[in-house]
C-alpha cells in the first residue's frame, strides 16, 4: 500500500511543477487529461441542465393557470422542444460521459482514456452544438417546435431553426460516438492486471454497455435527421407524402434510436447506484454477475421494443402484441436489479449520507417510473394515454428521479475525490429532501392530469386541469430553486468545504479510486496498481470468488 | 508494451468506427425494408399496387373561387382528373397575386358530396398552411389525394372546391 502510494505521489509531484507552467487556456482548451475533460463535461452538463431547467420553468409558468399568460403557442412549442433536446443531449448524456471520463480510468487502474486527443475533440464538439440550439431561438421562424422527437411533417415544414437543430444533433451524435469508442477501448484494453471483466466495478460495466448502445444507435439518428435534411432542402421524399414517402417511417427510425437512448440514460445510473449502495450498506453488491447479465439483457431488449412508442399509428394487432410483450419483458432484468439493490441493503450496516439518500431515492422513484412504464406498455391502455401528461409523468420519474438523482448521488459520492474537500453533509441532505419533496409535488400530479385526459405539449388547457397544474408549477419552481442550492454547495466544497477529505472518506468504499489521494492527482496509475492492491479491493467487494472465473 | 497497447486500441477503435458507419447505413436500409414489410403485411395504403383495378374509375373535378375583394386568382391547372380506387391523385393549381403588395392567403376546401371527404384523403395540400405571395407573384401548388380502396358504386364523380381567403391575423 505504502509502496503504491509512493509510486503515485512521485509523478503527481512532478506534474504539480509542470502545472505551474500551463496556462488556463492550455489546461482547459487543449485538455487531454481525463480528469480535466471529465470536469469540463460535468460543468458543461450542469450549465445545460440550468438552461434546460429555465425552459422547463418557462413552460410551468405558462401552465400555472389556464389561458395564455406569457408565451404564444408557437414559442411554447419551441420551449418544450428545446427543453427536451437540451436535457437529453446536453445535460444527462454529457454528465454521464463526464463521470465516465473522470472515474473510469481511476476505477479500473488505467492512466488515462485510450485516446486522449479524441477525448478533447469529443468534448469540444458540444459547446458549438449547444450554441446552435440556443441561437435557433433568434432565427426567422424560431427554434424547432415539433417536439424533441422531430416528427415530420412538422419538422419538414418548420423554419431554419430546424436546420440548426439537425446540425446540432449531428455534432452531438459525433461527439457521443467518439466518446463511446474511447470508453469501450479504455474498458476493454486498459484494465489493471488482475481485474478481469467479471471483476470490474459495475459502473465500468454499465458504461461499457451504454457506449456500445450509443455506437449502435447514434448513427441511426444521424441517418434519420440527414434524411429529414435532404427532404427539406434536396427534394428527396423519405418522409414526404407528396412524393410517396411515409412520415411513419421516420417514427420507426427515430424510435429505433430513441428507445435504446432511454437506456443510454438509465444504465449509467444503474452503475452509479450499484457503486454507492454497497458502500453505505457496508456489504458487497448482492448478485454481481446477475447485475451484469441484467444490464446486457436490458441493452439487447432495448433494441426490440421501439414500436411501443407508436402503438397509436395504426399497427397490426400482432405487431402491437409483439412490442407489448417484449416491453413487459424488460421489467424482468430491471426487477432483478431492484431486487439486488434491496438485497444489498438487507441487513447491511447502513448509514444515510447524501449519496446514499439520493441512491435510495432513485430506487424508490425509478420503481414508480418503471411501473407506470409497464402500464404504458399495455397497448390498449397506451392508446388511451398516448400524448397525455401521464406519459410526461412517467418519463420524468425515469429521467429526473432516475438519471438526475443518480448524477447528484455520484457528485456527492465522488466530490471529495475530485476536490479534496468534504462537502457540508447537512446541506447535502437538505438538497436531497428538498429535491425529493418538490420532485414529487411537480410530477406526481401529472399522473392524475394524464389520466383525466390532459394532452401534453399544449400552452392552454381546460379548466378542470387547473388545480393539479398549479401544484405542479409550484413544485417545479421550488425544485428548480433547490438546484441553485446544489450549485452553491458544490462551489463551497471546491473552495474548501468543511475540511480536507481523506483518500477514502467512505468506510465501505473498496474500488480502486479510493486508493489514490484526495484530490486525485493530475496523473494517476501511470504505474498500474499492483496485483495485491487490486485483489484486496476485489476481496472486499466479494468479487474474488471461484464463481467469477 | 506501450505500442502493443496502442495498436490494440487503434484496432478496436477502427472496428467500432466500422460498426458506426454500418449503423448509419442501416438507417437508410430501413427505408426499402420498411417498404417491403408494409407491402408484405398489406398495410401500405398509399401503394397503388393494392388498388382494386377492376373497380370503376372516379371522376374528380376541381373548382376554384376567390373571396370578394381579394386581388388574387386561383386556377385549377387540372380541372378534371380520373383515378382508380386505391390510387393517388395529383392536381396542380396556379396562385396569382394581382396586387403590388405582398398577400397572405389561405385556401379553404370543401367537398361535394360531403361524404367524398372521407373517400378522398388529402396527403399533401397547399391548403394546410397559410401562404404568403410576394407582389405580383405567380406560384404553382399541388394537392395529393389518396382515393379509398372501396368506393360506393353510385359515387361516379366528386367535386373538390377551394376558396381563397385573406389569411386572418393571429
Amino acid at each position: 500500500m505504502t509502496t503504491a502510494h509512493d509510486a503515485l505521489h512521485a509523478p503527481a509531484h512532478d506534474h504539480a511543477h509542470e502545472e505551474h507552467h500551463v496556462s488556463f487556456v492550455q489546461r482547459w482548451f487543449y485538455a487531454t487529461n481525463h480528469k480535466d475533460i471529465g470536469t469540463l463535461y460535468l460543468w458543461f452538463a450542469f450549465s445545460m441542465f440550468i438552461t434546460g431547467g429555465i425552459m422547463a420553468l418557462c413552460i410551468r409558468a405558462e401552465l400555472f393557470q389556464p389561458g395564455l399568460q406569457f408565451w404564444q403557442p408557437d414559442f411554447f412549442n419551441q420551449l418544450t422542444t428545446l427543453h427536451g433536446v437540451i436535457m437529453v443531449f446536453g445535460a444527462i448524456m454529457p454528465a454521464f460521459t463526464g463521470l465516465a471520463n473522470w472515474m473510469l480510468p481511476l476505477m479500473i487502474g488505467a492512466p488515462d482514456m485510450a485516446f486522449a486527443r479524441m477525448n478533447n475533440w469529443s468534448f469540444w464538439l458540444l459547446p458549438p452544438a449547444a450554441a446552435l440550439l440556443l441561437i435557433s431561438f433568434f432565427v426567422p421562424g424560431g427554434a424547432a417546435a415539433g417536439g424533441w422527437t422531430l416528427y415530420p411533417p412538422l419538422s419538414i415544414q418548420a423554419g431554419m431553426g430546424m436546420d440548426l437543430a439537425i446540425f446540432a444533433i449531428h455534432l452531438l451524435g459525433l461527439s457521443s460516438i467518439m466518446g463511446s469508442i474511447n470508453i469501450v477501448t479504455t474498458v476493454l484494453n486498459m484494465r489493471a492486471p488482475g481485474m478481469t471483466m467479471l471483476k470490474m466495478p459495475l459502473f465500468g460495466w454499465t458504461m461499457l454497455i451504454t457506449a456500445y448502445l450509443l455506437i449502435a444507435v447514434a448513427p441511426v439518428l444521424a441517418g434519420a435527421v440527414t434524411m429529414l435534411l435532404t427532404d427539406r432542402h434536396f427534394d428527396t421524399h423519405f418522409f414526404k407524402a407528396i412524393g410517396g414517402g411515409d412520415p411513419v417511417l421516420f417514427q420507426h427510425i427515430f424510435w429505433f434510436f430513441g428507445h435504446p437512448e432511454v437506456y443510454i440514460m438509465a444504465l449509467p445510473a444503474f452503475g452509479i447506484v450499484s457503486q454507492i449502495i454497497p458502500t453505505f450498506a457496508r456489504k458487497p453488491l448482492f448478485g454481481y454477475v446477475s447485475m451484469v447479465y441484467a444490464t446486457c439483457s436490458i441493452a439487447i431488449l432495448s433494441f426490440m421494443v421501439w414500436g411501443h412508442h407508436m402503438f397509436a399509428v395504426g399497427m397490426p394487432a400482432s405487431t402491437q402484441l409483439f412490442f407489448m410483450f417484449l416491453t413487459m419483458l424488460i421489467a424482468v432484468p430491471t426487477g432483478v436489479k431492484v431486487f439486488n439493490w434491496i438485497a444489498t441493503m438487507w441487513q447491511g450496516s447502513m448509514t444515510f449520507e447524501t449519496p446514499m439518500l439520493f441512491s435510495i431515492g432513485f430506487v424508490c422513484l425509478f420503481t414508480i417510473g418503471g411501473f407506470s412504464g409497464l402500464i404504458l406498455a399495455i397497448a390498449p391502455v397506451d392508446t388511451q394515454m398516448q400524448d397525455t401528461y401521464y406519459v410526461v409523468a412517467h418519463f420524468h420519474y425515469v429521467l429526473v428521479a432516475g438519471a438526475l438523482f443518480t448524477l447528484f448521488a455520484a457528485t456527492y459520492y465522488w466530490l471529495p475525490k475530485w476536490t479534496g474537500n468534504m462537502y457540508h453533509e447537512g446541506r447535502g441532505q437538505f438538497h436531497f429532501w428538498w429535491s425529493m419533496v418538490w420532485f414529487n409535488v411537480t410530477f406526481f400530479p401529472m399522473h392524475f392530469l394524464g389520466l383525466a385526459g390532459m394532452p401534453r405539449r399544449i400552452p392552454d388547457y381546460a379548466l378542470q386541469f387547473t388545480d393539479f397544474n398549479a401544484i405542479a408549477s409550484i413544485g417545479a419552481f421550488c425544485f428548480g430553486l433547490g438546484q441553485i442550492f446544489f450549485l452553491f454547495n458544490v462551489i463551497h466544497t471546491i473552495r474548501g468545504g468543511v475540511g480536507k477529505a481523506p483518500a477514502k472518506p467512505w468506510e465501505g468504499a473498496n474500488t480502486l479510486e479510493w486508493e489514490v489521494p484526495s484530490p486525485a492527482p493530475h496523473h494517476t496509475w501511470e504505474t498500474p496498481p499492483s496485483l495485491e492492491m487490486v485483489e484486496k479491493g476485489l476481496k472486499a467487494q466479494g468479487l474474488l470468488g471461484d464463481h467469477h472465473e | 508494451m506501450q505500442s502493443t497497447l496502442q495498436q490494440a486500441n487503434r484496432k478496436l477503435a477502427i472496428r467500432m468506427m466500422v460498426i458506426a458507419c454500418l449503423m448509419f447505413g442501416f438507417g437508410y436500409a430501413m427505408v426499402p425494408f420498411y417498404g417491403a414489410l408494409c407491402k408484405a403485411m398489406g398495410i401500405d395504403r398509399a401503394n397503388s399496387d393494392f388498388a382494386n383495378t377492376s373497380a370503376a374509375v372516379i371522376r374528380v373535378e376541381f373548382d376554384t373561387n376567390v373571396d370578394t375583394g381579394l386581388a388574387a386568382s386561383l386556377i385549377a391547372l387540372d380541372p378534371v382528373l380520373a383515378a382508380k380506387p386505391g390510387g393517388l391523385l395529383k392536381a396542380r393549381f396556379r396562385l396569382i397575386n394581382k396586387s403590388d403588395q405582398p398577400l397572405k392567403v389561405r385556401a379553404i376546401p370543401s367537398y361535394a358530396p360531403a361524404r367524398a371527404a372521407g373517400l378522398l384523403q388529402k396527403l399533401e395540400c397547399f391548403c394546410f398552411d397559410g401562404l404568403t405571395l410576394a407582389a405580383n407573384e405567380q406560384r404553382d401548388v399541388m394537392v395529393v389525394l389518396l382515393v379509398a380502396n372501396e368506393l360506393p358504386e353510385e359515387l361516379g364523380a366528386a367535386t373538390l372546391s377551394y376558396t381563397l381567403h385573406p389569411e386572418l391575423k393571429s
